[in-house]
């Protein structure tokens, strides 16, 4: 998969200002000036190259409930840091810490995570500064 | 004299013995060296269900790349969907000339692998065994000692091996819910668990099997069998089929060019 969105991202760039697939920097997608942070379950775990999303189901200040995607490293940055599907499993209670997406969508690049135990854990979004 | 001599040929009678015992291997000792290159000579890529033939996806190109019949690779005969999944594979099977992973050139994951139209090659060590696929680099790892539980799922599976005698027996855990085991929409979860069992019937035949067991999918375990055969060309080797640029166009046009 890493393979397919790299060379792909590099054949379609040459005809295509705009790669959607491209790796992006973190300015691009990312907003600095707006970190957000989430309390919620996560709901998936999509460990995948270049970089992981972590599901998150965060009731927001009317109640209800949004769904939100974090990004973080690649599958083995989180592992060297002990995040696994094992140890940090579908469930897990978490406040995440991130900078939203410019275009306002429930996407953010996830800095930390903490647990219920108080444990921090990076996961290491886009470059995050 | 007569003594001696006696004494002399029942020393040498012994260190011989001695020497064969400490030399000669057991039969259940040595472990059968599966290493060469390997492909499957069947239609289980096509559909592992017996089916007849069938008419392909592009009409000017005929016969060339119309479906051939096939006999089946299910031990029991069909495959044990539960009722809402065969419901699922039907509908993969009406849009498998759009839908089919390995049309895209996405990583087989097994069983399917095993199958392919391609040549594959086992290199055996003690603690690790790698096979190499000739389709998109895919490559398994099989662990033979323990690693412990897959940190994830992943297109090739978490591989963990052991010998069974003669035979190698290969547990596939954590593999994703993205894979095909066929081009007929035959698919699984990501629960899918696989036990394959490979067994040398001479030098360069590999009987294969594999038990698929998925709770979510097929209402109980079910298993294929078919043989491997060794490739004897003296050039024999895996030649790259970096499938990618030629999954291009299906995979992105419709996003733009």
């Amino acid at each position: 998969m890493t393979r397919s969105i790299s060379v792909v991202c590099l054949l379609i760039l040459g005809a295509w200002q705009q790669c959607a697939w491209a790796h992006h920097s973190f300015a691009a997608e990312f907003d600095l000036q707006k970190p957000i942070q989430l309390h919620g379950k996560i709901s998936k775990m999509e460990f995948m190259n270049p970089h992981s999303w972590i599901h998150v189901e965060v009731k927001n200040a009317k109640g209800e409930m949004e769904h939100w995607e974090i990004e973080g490293g690649t599958p083995n940055t989180l592992f060297r840091k002990g995040i696994n599907q094992n140890t940090v499993p579908v469930g897990t209670e978490v406040i995440v810490d991130g900078y939203q997406s410019r275009d306002g969508s429930n996407h953010a690049s996830g800095r930390n995570l903490t647990l219920t135990d108080g444990s921090k854990l990076f996961i290491e979004g886009s470059s995050t500064p | 004299m007569l003594h001696k001599r006696l004494m002399r040929i029942a020393l040498t009678a012994l260190a011989v013995l001695l020497v064969n015992a400490a030399c000669a291997q057991p039969k259940s000792k040595a472990k059968p060296d599966l290493s060469g290159i390997w492909q499957a000579m069947n239609t289980a890529n096509w559909e592992l269900e017996a089916h007849a033939a069938e008419a392909g996806p592009v009409a000017s190109l005929g016969a060339l790349l119309a479906v051939p019949a096939g006999i089946g690779f299910v031990k029991q005969g069909k495959i044990p969907y539960l009722p809402a999944a065969l419901a699922r594979r039907n509908s993969n099977r009406a849009q498998r000339w759009t839908s089919d992973p390995e049309l895209k050139c996405f990583m087989p994951g097994v069983p399917r692998a095993n199958y392919l139209p391609y040549p594959f090659q086992i290199i055996q060590g003690k603690d690790t065994m790698l096979i190499s696929y000739e389709f998109a680099d895919a490559v398994r790892t099989v662990y033979m000692q323990d690693p412990g539980p897959a940190p994830a799922s992943s297109w090739m599976g978490w591989n963990t091996g052991h010998w069974d005698n003669n035979t190698l027996v290969i547990n596939v855990s954590a593999q994703n819910d993205q894979t095909w085991l066929d081009r007929s929409g035959n698919y699984h979860s990501d629960k899918l668990e696989v036990t394959e069992r490979y067994t040398l019937l001479g030098n360069d035949v590999l009987m294969y099997e594999a038990t698929l067991t998925d709770p979510e999918v097929f209402a109980q375990p079910w298993t294929i069998r078919m043989p491997l055969y060794r490739h004897k060309e003296d050039n024999a080797q895996l030649i790259e089929f970096k499938c990618i640029p030629f999954a291009e166009s299906a995979l992105y046009d419709a996003i733009g060019k």
